[in-house]
């Protein structure tokens, strides 16, 4: 049964995936390319060599936190569409301590960043969630208002007091990196951190106490309270971790990628990482292996570009409209159900 | 054309695999009140929302007006002259009063609605029936009892000579519900016909010309009002079964576990649906409370519990005052519950049999060390505790949404008896559950009373509050009408004080 | 502070009034977008992409046919299918609004970059002289009247239109037929269709209503605002319509007066920063604002719900 339905929503994403990559096709055949050529171009781009590969890698890291981050808040039940202010305001945050506590040692300054990051983040979480939780204000509208604040707060704290006086609004560099690998390509060493977080997070979902309350608490709150696990308290509490997570997410991007803040930088990074959460129904399991998918569009997208005379922006069509596909449960569930109808009315005749 | 404006005959209706109405039977007559009365979840209402379209029959006939309806819609029916109003009313809170009535029918001048020929249309109907309501306030500033006049003028303005009224009295208060009798008595003198849903009886002995009764999905027959009594139709709506085999003590009950003093609960819809209970429960007995369905029991356990706030009064579990603790404080001073309403509250449908069966024990010893959960001694509980109640399928890792009724209800009973905590409430333990979950069910709860648990048992099925309990309390309308030992009870004095009346001694 | 002291006459003077009303133009078209599909109760999270497509066939229309009209026209059509993915997704397919509105935005971002590079051959924007813009309309006897000539003369002919529409959808939620079933759709499904009405035809109506506003919301913004398509030149301005929806509560004159609100912040933020001042806490304002009035009309209602349910207080 368990296995079955996991199967059946495997399947629903790989005829998904197929439905985007022809529609895609189609495309690229109207503005007279090759699609073959064009995907075979797009897979290299991704994978091929040591920048690419590097660059991949390093796209991926920040969608992997922010898509599990969804995905978490989604299981007690939250719709978090803030991931995007609490990336930014985990990045400030790191940026700012990483930069002004030099008195620590080094190794503390960079937990420091870190815990800093995830507070800051938690706290941003915080609002939206107590707001729904206690005045039931609907947490979808308030995180998306909150992230411009965010993104506000951030421009001003880098052109302001916070700026290196540069051309580009963007912080003075940070005392503490993250050590780089595969240069020239900025991947980094946040991707272990990134992904040890998120083994922990699905460790943390299906093998402790926590996980339990947060999975009773999002598929069934009254029962929830019945048994005697606050609800409230729960649902706060997994969007705090899902804010944490963003934070963490900005501070890698801080302390890995840029070495500093650079205004704007997360623009687009907690969308991607909603979508590929909401892509796999908030499977936790899944999740990275579509944050993963969409890292490899994103960056062959440019290879792409360079090799074929096919644009980028179309990787960008055939991403949304994998999107918009998924969103739509019953449509591919609709036609196996009609299929099957169909057969069993055939047996009966 | 027969003498019947609407006739129904042979209904068959099926929700997923629920059977709502078994076999339904209804006719009405020009003119006449006519009552549809039986237990909550007997078919009443699903029998009149079939009436009037909401779904559609599996099988059977409607014949309205001498024409048979194929296919019904709200639409059709309303062309049909079928008005109905709902339990739930069909009024959109932030449109004004006269908005909803026209909603659907609105009379136009160029492009606009002509709210001064609606107005002139609707004040005729308000004086014709003395249906006073404001036209320019918004639903959500008036009372129930005028909510009510709205969807009964809505009904009018559509041309309706045929109104159902889905338990009109269950959200008024007395004075608002005399009110309603005069109007209602008022449509009938004036050619409409109505039918009435109700399970107060008292209403039901006022109002009515004729009475028809169901039971769990079936039609149990009609009577005129002339030939019947209350207590008649309390037989009629309750029946009677076969009593199971269940080896019933009578021990020794011991000091008092609940203490429920003087308590006031507002419902989701009615203000003070109770008012001023007070009983006790004792170590090793079983106190079982009886009472049409609807009278409050629901509340009260939640009031209990913890679920619902207590507006006024006390309880005290095991000597400590718990009034308006939250549900899990109220379980930590000693409660386990299995809730009226299995798949709301007493399980997580999605999530497995091992899960629900230790939901209420996940942070204590042995199911979790530290925040880590310990599968394995929850994999030994599981196994131990479905074979323990007879659960099929015995794969404890199945979601409970793949269970029956009956084997979904003994992982609630599995759990919450398994505690051993001294106060133990029974919402509905048997409902929609098979015979042989019943047999385990009750014997389960015997045995918890035996060891000396207090247990409060709630229960439609009288049989069932008979044959368990060491006493009964009944209530009616949210207060206690009597109480009695279990063995001096039978169904003719438990049915009396059912519907409000003293106990004769 | 001082820099604010200092230049407060060049900050807050007559020239702010109009450039407040023409920073909240394209917010308001936006902001109407969203309202309509919010009567019917479906959050138009799409608003952004809607606007976006409009924006981007307003300018290629205009070029290609040299009409400013059909270019309009183009784009409100076009605002129409788009507004359809999420009307179709949402109401046949059991998408989720949040969801598919973002896939929405995502599409229209992605497919007019995509667009501009194939058809115009160009990365970033597009902007030619032979893109006809939507004319302004020149009060010629205003001109020298001191403070209505500022404030008046020069207005783009959508600029007057976004006042009539206003009015014009005020009129049409509140006084006609179609209106009130909207409202009930939104509000109460199961009472409309005990009524007797299609709810799903209301809904689609209301979709496809909003996608023309959108559509429209778009054209003006590439050929009344500016003159140009400049990838994801919209910057936001869904959204905050979006926000000044919900302010205003759905209702076409509040919403507008949200978002004068964010129009204000706007065109004032514009100036400090000529003056170097840093213009983020004024641009934030508004959304800081939004979120308090939610949250004390939420705990208002609740509150009120409460003293109705309990009768001894």
């Amino acid at each position: 049964m368990n296995n079955n339905s996991a199967k059946a929503g495997f399947i629903r994403i790989l005829v998904t995936m197929l439905l985007s990559l022809g529609i895609g096709a189609l495309f690229i055949v109207g503005i007279g390319e090759n699609p073959i050529d064009a995907y075979v171009a797009l897979f290299k781009g991704a994978f091929n060599g040591k920048l690419r590969l590097g660059t991949t890698l390093a796209g991926f890291t920040p969608l992997l936190l922010s898509s599990v981050a969804f995905a978490v808040a989604a299981k007690a039940g939250a719709f978090n569409v803030g991931l995007e202010g609490q990336i930014f305001l985990g990045g400030i945050a790191a940026a700012y301590i990483g930069i002004n506590w030099t008195f620590l040692p080094k190794p503390i300054l960079f937990v420091a960043c870190f815990a800093g990051a995830a507070v800051v983040g938690a706290i941003w979480g915080f609002i939206p969630a107590a707001l729904k939780a206690y005045y039931n204000v609907s947490e979808v509208c308030t995180t998306i208002l909150m992230n411009t604040v965010a993104l506000y707060i951030t421009s001003y704290l880098v052109s302001g007091p916070m700026s290196a006086g540069t051309a580009n609004a963007q912080s003075h560099p940070v005392t503490v990196t993250l050590h780089q690998f595969m240069k020239p390509s900025s991947a980094n060493l946040g991707i272990v951190i990134a992904i040890i977080l998120v083994l922990l997070v699905i460790f943390m979902l299906y093998k402790t106490t926590w996980g339990y309350k947060i999975r009773t608490v999002g598929t069934n709150p009254d029962h929830a309270d019945f048994v005697g696990i606050n609800s409230k308290k729960v649902f706060i509490g997994s969007m705090m971790l899902s804010g944490a997570l963003c934070g963490i997410a900005g501070c890698i991007e801080v302390l890995g990628v840029h070495g500093y803040f650079l205004n704007n930088f997360a623009t687009g990074l907690g969308s991607n990482g909603m979508l590929a959460a909401l892509i796999v129904k908030n499977n936790v399991v899944a999740t990275p292996f579509m944050a993963f998918f969409l890292a490899v569009l994103k960056a062959g997208a440019m290879g792409m570009q360079q090799s074929t005379g096919v644009p980028k922006a179309l990787v960008d069509t055939i991403t949304a409209v994998f999107i918009i596909i998924a969103t739509m449960e019953t449509l591919i569930q609709f036609k196996e159900k009609a299929k099957k109808k169909a057969e069993t009315e055939k047996k009966e005749g | 054309m027969s003498e019947y404006v609407v006739s129904m005959s042979n209904i068959v209706k099926t929700f997923g695999t629920v059977q709502a109405v078994r076999h339904g039977e209804f006719n009405l007559k020009k003119g006449e009140i006519h009552s549809l009365i039986g237990e909550n979840g007997a078919g009443k209402s699903t029998m009149m929302k079939l009436l009037y379209g909401m779904y559609p029959i599996n099988s059977g006939e409607i014949i309205v007006k001498g024409k048979k309806m194929d296919r019904l819609d709200p639409k059709t029916a309303i062309e049909h002259g079928i008005g109905m109003v709902h339990q739930e009313f069909m009024l959109v809170e932030e449109l004004t009063v006269l908005e909803n009535i026209i909603l659907g029918f609105e009379p136009t001048k160029g492009l606009t609605i002509d709210f001064d020929s609606a107005r002139k249309e609707v004040q005729k109907y308000i004086d014709q029936y003395d249906m006073e309501v404001q036209l320019d306030k918004k639903i959500s500033q008036i009372s129930v009892g005028e909510a009510q006049r709205v969807e009964i003028i809505k009904t009018l303005m559509r041309g309706a000579d045929v109104i159902i009224l889905d338990e009109p009295t269950a959200v008024l208060t007395p004075q608002e519900a005399r009110r309603l009798f005069e109007i209602l008595k008022n449509l009938r003198e004036d050619g409409k016909s109505l039918v009435f849903i109700s399970h107060k009886l008292d209403e039901v002995m006022e109002i009515s010309n004729r009475i028809s009764v169901m039971r769990q999905g079936q039609y149990m027959g009609t009577v005129n009002k002339e030939e019947t009594s209350p207590l008649d139709l309390t037989k009629r709506m309750i029946g009677r079964e076969v009593f199971l085999n269940i080896d019933k003590s009578y021990g020794k009950a011991g000091k008092t576990v609940l203490e429920v003093k003087d308590v006031w609960v507002s419902s989701n819809k009615e203000t003070s649906k109770i008012r001023g209970m007070s009983l006790h429960v004792n170590e090793g007995e079983i106190v079982g409370i009886a009472g049409i369905d609807g009278n409050g029991q629901s509340e009260l356990i939640e009031a209990i519990t913890g679920i619902r706030k207590v507006e006024k009064g006390s309880v005290i579990l095991n000597g400590k005052d718990i009034t308006n603790f939250n549900p899990k404080k109220v379980r930590d001073a000693g409660l386990a519950h299995i809730p009226e309403d299995r798949n709301k509250r007493g399980l997580n449908r999605t999530m497995s049999i091992v899960d629900n069966l230790v939901a209420v024990q996940l942070d204590e010893a042995p199911f979790s060390k530290g925040m880590m959960v310990q599968k394995a001694d929850q994999d030994k509980y599981a196994e131990e505790k479905v074979k323990q109640f007879d659960i099929r399928p015995t794969d404890y890792n199945l979601p409970t949404s793949a269970l029956s009724g009956g084997n979904a209800q003994k992982v609630v009973v599995a759990r919450e008896v398994s505690m051993g905590k001294p106060l133990l409430i029974a919402s509905q333990p048997t409902r929609g559950v098979d015979v042989g979950a019943i047999e385990i069910i009750r014997n389960t709860l015997e045995k918890a009373k035996k060891e000396g648990a207090g247990v409060l048992l709630v229960s439609a099925e009288l049989e069932e509050i008979i044959s368990l309990s060491d006493r009964i309390v009944v209530i009616h309308e949210g207060k206690i009408t009597g109480e009695l030992m279990a063995s001096e009870a039978n169904e003719n004095n438990l049915g009396l004080l059912m519907m409000g009346g003293k106990e004769s001694k | 502070m001082g820099a604010i002291i200092e230049n407060l006459d060049k900050i807050i003077n007559v020239s702010l009034i109009y450039a407040t009303f023409r920073s909240a133009t394209p917010i308001i078209f936006a902001a109407l977008c969203a309202a309509i599909t919010q009567q019917a109760n479906i959050l138009n999270v799409g608003t952004e992409g809607i606007m976006l497509v409009g924006a981007f066939t307003a300018v290629a229309v205009s070029y290609f046919t040299g009409s400013w009209v059909v270019g309009v026209a183009a784009a409100m059509l076009a605002g129409v299918l788009i507004a359809m993915i999420i009307g179709i997704g949402h109401i046949k397919y059991g998408a989720d609004n949040c969801a598919i509105g973002m896939g929405v935005n995502m599409l229209a971002l992605a497919i007019t970059k995509f667009l501009l590079n194939v058809v115009f051959g160009m990365n970033g924007s597009f902007s030619s002289p032979e893109i006809d813009p939507i004319p302004r309309v020149k009060l010629e006897f205003l001109s020298e009247v001191p403070i209505l000539g500022e404030i008046f003369c020069n207005w783009s002919i959508a600029e007057w239109f976004v006042i009539i529409l206003i009015i014009a959808l005020q009129f049409l939620f509140y006084k006609t037929v179609w209106g009130l079933r909207l409202r009930a759709v939104g509000q109460f499904p199961e009472a409309a269709k005990t009524a007797g009405i299609n709810v799903n035809k209301i809904k689609y109506q209301a979709v496809a209503f909003a996608g023309m506003i959108g559509g429209l919301a778009g054209a003006h913004l590439s050929l009344g605002y500016s003159t140009q398509f400049v990838e994801n030149m919209t910057s936001n301005r869904g959204f905050m319509g979006v926000a000044a929806m919900y302010f205003g509560g759905a209702n076409p004159v509040f919403t507008s007066l949200g978002c004068l609100l964010f129009g204000f912040a706007d065109s004032v933020g514009a100036r400090l920063q000529a003056y170097g001042i840093p213009s983020q806490f004024v641009l934030m304002m508004p959304y800081i604002v939004t979120i308090a009035v939610l949250s004390v009309s939420m705990a208002v209602k609740l509150s009120a719900n409460k003293k109705r349910q309990s009768s001894l207080n």
